[in-house]
């Protein structure tokens, strides 16, 4: 089996939001609900600055701290890596929002589960579908792919670019980050 | 509106609270986390273009149920190269927004809208605009529009049907200036060859704000992987300048000062291509003699960028020639910007004939665009041409001839000879000019009729509003795009039409012009159209619909080649006969901004953000809810500009200038030149009928005064200063 993961290259990123949106609309979110948010950085002294946009979704952790924490089980990691919410069993006690390092897990306000990025996981297909933040970036910033087969366009990219998660080792993240 | 269209399926299928049902949608097609509902989707793709800009992104629209799903860049497609912005997707959200226009509205007499049937409304219509023509004459009736190519038809015909010249897109306030001050120097627009150059300038102009998907793609790969220069000549670290090799902050409105010392340096130094411009330039003794003045030190006093910097750029640009160019820009500095944005277009491509680029890869690229051929004259018949001059014409010459200046029109409203004006998706009185200064014009005006989606201010002073279904939901002429490659592309129906007394134009127009007894003009289809126009190339309307564009073989691009300039002397015009009839310097030279910012005073500088359109998109709340979340209304200013105010991050000020004064919570930052302020376009809307975008921040042409670059009449959007004080200090 596959064991999925992402690099999001910031120097590319431009803060657009198409992400954020495209994933609102493939997730079927609310309009104030969002798998995707960023952070932006400035740094440096007119005129020597340089900024950063960092989109920040769930790092699919393989020791996700939102998976140990949840009580009945609703978060799991399947087979792929991929931490998942079974939203039968959420009962929407938001320990996981607690528990999740990178702030990335949100409430669906009319189910009331505690919802997070899924790497676009489709059942039917046993497996990512398309995820919509990579289809649609118009910064050709985001890879996606097997982290585990070494030719895959992911694997490359990250071993390229040395990159890496982006808190370090704070979490077994799956996204990795060049900066 | 039908609420039953815009909840998720979960909604539908449980009892939901009575504060739920208010909730929006942008996930459109059903609850993420709830139980999937029995039985399989029924689900169809069809092709079809963005109306989220200008650019009409081809696009594969993924439909659930009868309910838009997901979107995805059409990959076949040279604008979104397989991609989508933001706006993109939440523009498809509009379709099933609150906001939205459900049925003609009449305005009373006390100011109130009030619904009207489609006959009535028509009839009455007819009844002013042709009593109008009868009594005026056809020049006292204006058609402005936001110019798309199924409006670019019905819009024009329609106008010279009822015969008046007087039709008008929205350029004036857009890229008007630019595009005549390249039409009137090397015969009309040109692109960056981004992906093939060593060295690319961009002059106010960001890629990442200005959004069109595929050459964002090209931007960010060319920087990051390539090894290509890339400059970028903004006041404001813009969200592509941390991609950019060199960022070189600038006054604004002094871009023309920057462009003349560069060519200084490369006449004075010997570094432009010689031959090129032997062959292929008309006045360039003249050129040379003129900017003999305009050293690199003298426009460092005027534009704020050392003198060091401009030489070097110069210079640099003419070793990396002619794969080195001078980005063509859009709205940006010198779309309208400036009363020097005419000659400030006119420097841009007089640099890149210096740098020989013309037609050469990695340079500047004169491509063509395709053609269909005439329409059977029988069911198409061309109304006759309109026998008086279009109103703005004889002052404003040198406007592009397809767009005009729409600020003519309001000065003909103002004085009191426009008696007739109709809007199409443009809303002027919002974004074209002064606000204040539109409402007081169209007041003068006997009739105003807006076709649009939704209740925009422009649609607020007219007297009546048509309403339009989306984009969405209609089929539309073709879409022909020119470039090194040519291609046609359709905007088709994707799904059916939510509210039932909105229309599609083609019908409207077909409707309103049998009203106003020119039917005979109209008498046909959106369908029947679009067959006819693919008919005269061979194509047919399922053959379209299959992938959505398809390539023509009409295109006759080569590297290498130097393009035909099309301008009177099918040179590039460096010295102009056409500008100096019209009272213009016929060669190229400094002309100064016209507002200067006294001491205590900003530079007001406007842009476009990633999410937004336009005044358009503010109506949409997965959109509008970025803009809140990320404060991006807010007014950027310097970091020690604020201090020396008191000013810190979020703190409200007031705003004022000679026109208006508001207030705005202000982001400090290092981004940003001292003594120039910053805000977005598209806010501070003032239509309550568009409840999200209601009120939030500030709307930038109120603090612009009312005026008209000479030449071409563009709004100067930026030709004004700004006050701004701490609330409460």
């Amino acid at each position: 089996m596959a064991r999925y993961g992402m690099m999001i290259d910031t120097r590319k990123c431009v803060g657009c939001f198409a992400c954020r949106v495209a994933c609102q609309m493939k997730n079927t979110l609310g309009p104030k609900e969002g798998f995707v948010h960023f952070e932006f950085l400035e740094s440096g002294t007119y005129p020597d600055v340089s900024s950063e946009a960092i989109p920040m979704q769930c790092m699919h952790c393989a020791d996700a701290p939102c998976e140990k924490v949840c009580p009945t089980g609703a978060t799991y990691i399947n087979e792929a890596g991929v931490v998942l919410v079974d939203a039968n069993k959420c009962i929407g006690c938001k320990y996981c929002m607690v528990a999740c390092p990178y702030s990335v897990r949100m409430i669906e306000e009319i189910s009331g589960v505690v919802e997070k990025c899924r790497f676009c996981w489709d059942d039917e297909m046993g497996g990512p579908n398309n995820p919509s933040c990579v289809a649609t970036c118009i910064a050709d910033a985001r890879v996606f792919g097997d982290l585990d087969d070494p030719n895959s366009d992911v694997a490359v990219a990250i071993a390229a670019n040395d990159a890496q998660p982006i808190a370090g080792d704070l979490t077994e993240a799956k996204i990795f980050y060049v900066r | 509106m039908s609420r039953q269209m815009t909840r998720r399926g979960f909604l539908r299928a449980s009892a939901a609270s009575a504060a739920l049902a208010s909730a929006g949608v942008a996930g459109l097609s059903g609850c993420s986390s709830a139980p999937a509902e029995s039985g399989p989707k029924e689900t169809k793709r069809v092709a079809t273009l963005c109306n989220g800009c200008s650019n009409e992104c081809g696009l594969w629209v993924n439909v659930r149920d009868g309910v838009v799903h997901t979107l995805e860049g059409n990959p076949d497609n040279p604008k979104s190269g397989g991609r989508m912005c933001g706006r993109g997707h939440g523009f498809a959200q509009m379709t099933y927004s609150a906001d939205r226009l459900t049925q003609p509205m009449k305005r009373m007499e006390n100011g109130d809208f009030e619904p009207i049937s489609w006959d009535d409304a028509y009839a009455e219509i007819a009844e002013k605009l042709t009593g109008i023509i009868a009594e005026h004459g056809p020049q006292a009736f204006a058609f402005i529009r936001d110019p798309r190519p199924n409006i670019n038809f019905y819009g024009p015909r329609f106008t010279a049907a009822l015969g008046s010249a007087n039709i008008y897109t929205h350029a004036a306030a857009c890229n008007l200036s630019l595009q005549s001050g390249y039409r009137h120097t090397i015969g009309g627009g040109f692109s960056a060859d981004l992906a093939n150059a060593k060295m690319v300038m961009f002059i106010g102009r960001s890629y990442a704000d200005g959004i069109t998907p595929a050459d964002m793609k090209t931007f960010a790969n060319v920087a990051v992987e390539g090894d290509c220069k890339l400059v970028i000549v903004d006041p404001r670290y813009n969200n592509s300048a941390h991609m950019a090799d060199q960022w070189v902050p600038i006054v604004p409105g002094t871009d023309l000062a920057f462009l003349l010392a560069m060519s200084h340096v490369l006449i004075e130094e010997e570094l432009y291509d010689k031959k090129f411009v032997k062959e292929h330039v008309l006045g360039f003794y003249a050129f040379k003699k003129e900017v003999e003045q305009f050293t690199p030190e003298w426009a460092s006093e005027i534009c704020g960028v050392d003198a060091k910097t401009i030489a070097t750029l110069a210079r640099e640009m003419a070793e990396a020639a002619p794969a080195a160019v001078v980005e063509p820009s859009w709205r940006a500095a010198f779309g309208c910007a400036h009363a020097n944005s005419f000659m400030t277009a006119r420097a841009v491509a007089a640099f890149n004939a210096l740098l020989g680029n013309y037609g050469q890869e990695g340079g500047a690229l004169i491509t063509s665009s395709p053609s269909l051929g005439a329409l059977p004259a029988d069911k198409f018949p061309t109304p006759p041409a309109a026998q008086h001059t279009r109103v703005g014409n004889e002052e404003y010459p040198l406007a592009v001839q397809g767009f005009g200046t729409n600020l003519a029109v309001l000065k003909a409203a103002l004085e009191g000879s426009m008696k007739a004006v109709f809007f199409y998706q443009s809303n002027a009185a919002k974004g074209y000019a002064n606000p204040a200064v539109w409402a007081e014009g169209l007041a003068n005006v006997d009739l105003v009729v807006d076709i649009d989606v939704q209740m925009s201010e422009t649609a607020m002073l007219a007297d009546y509003v048509l309403p339009e279904c989306s984009y969405l939901e209609r089929l539309e002429a073709v879409y022909l795009l020119g470039g090194k490659t040519h291609q046609v592309a359709i905007r088709d129906k994707a799904i059916d039409v939510i509210h039932p007394e909105t229309r599609p134009a083609d019908q409207i127009f077909r409707e309103l012009s049998a009203a106003c007894g020119v039917g005979q003009y109209f008498d046909f289809t959106a369908e029947e159209l679009v067959e006819a126009q693919l008919g005269t190339i061979g194509l047919t309307i399922d053959e379209l619909r299959e992938k959505g564009i398809v390539e023509l073989p009409t295109s006759d691009f080569k590297y290498g080649k130097v393009p035909t300039f099309n301008t009177p002397s099918g040179k590039i015009e460096l010295f102009s006969v056409t500008i100096g009839r019209a009272g213009l310097s016929p060669v190229i030279t400094w002309v100064d901004r016209k507002v200067h910012p006294q001491e205590g005073e900003f530079y007001f500088v406007g842009g476009k953000q990633s999410i937004q359109s336009h005044t358009m998109t503010t109506s949409i709340e997965a959109l509008m809810d970025i803009s809140k979340t990320y404060d991006l209304e807010r007014l950027w200013m310097n970091a020690a500009d604020a201090a020396a105010l008191g000013i810190a991050e979020g703190d409200e000020v007031e705003i004022s200038s000679s026109e208006y004064t508001d207030t705005v919570h202000v982001h400090v930052t290092e981004r940003l030149m001292p003594g120039v302020v910053y805000a977005p376009t598209h806010y501070g809307g003032s239509s309550p009928y568009l409840t999200q975008g209601y009120e939030f921040g500030i709307c930038t042409p109120n603090f612009v005064p009312f005026d008209m670059e000479p030449g071409v009449g563009s709004t100067m959007s930026q030709e004004v200063a700004v006050k701004i004080r701490k609330v409460g200090a």
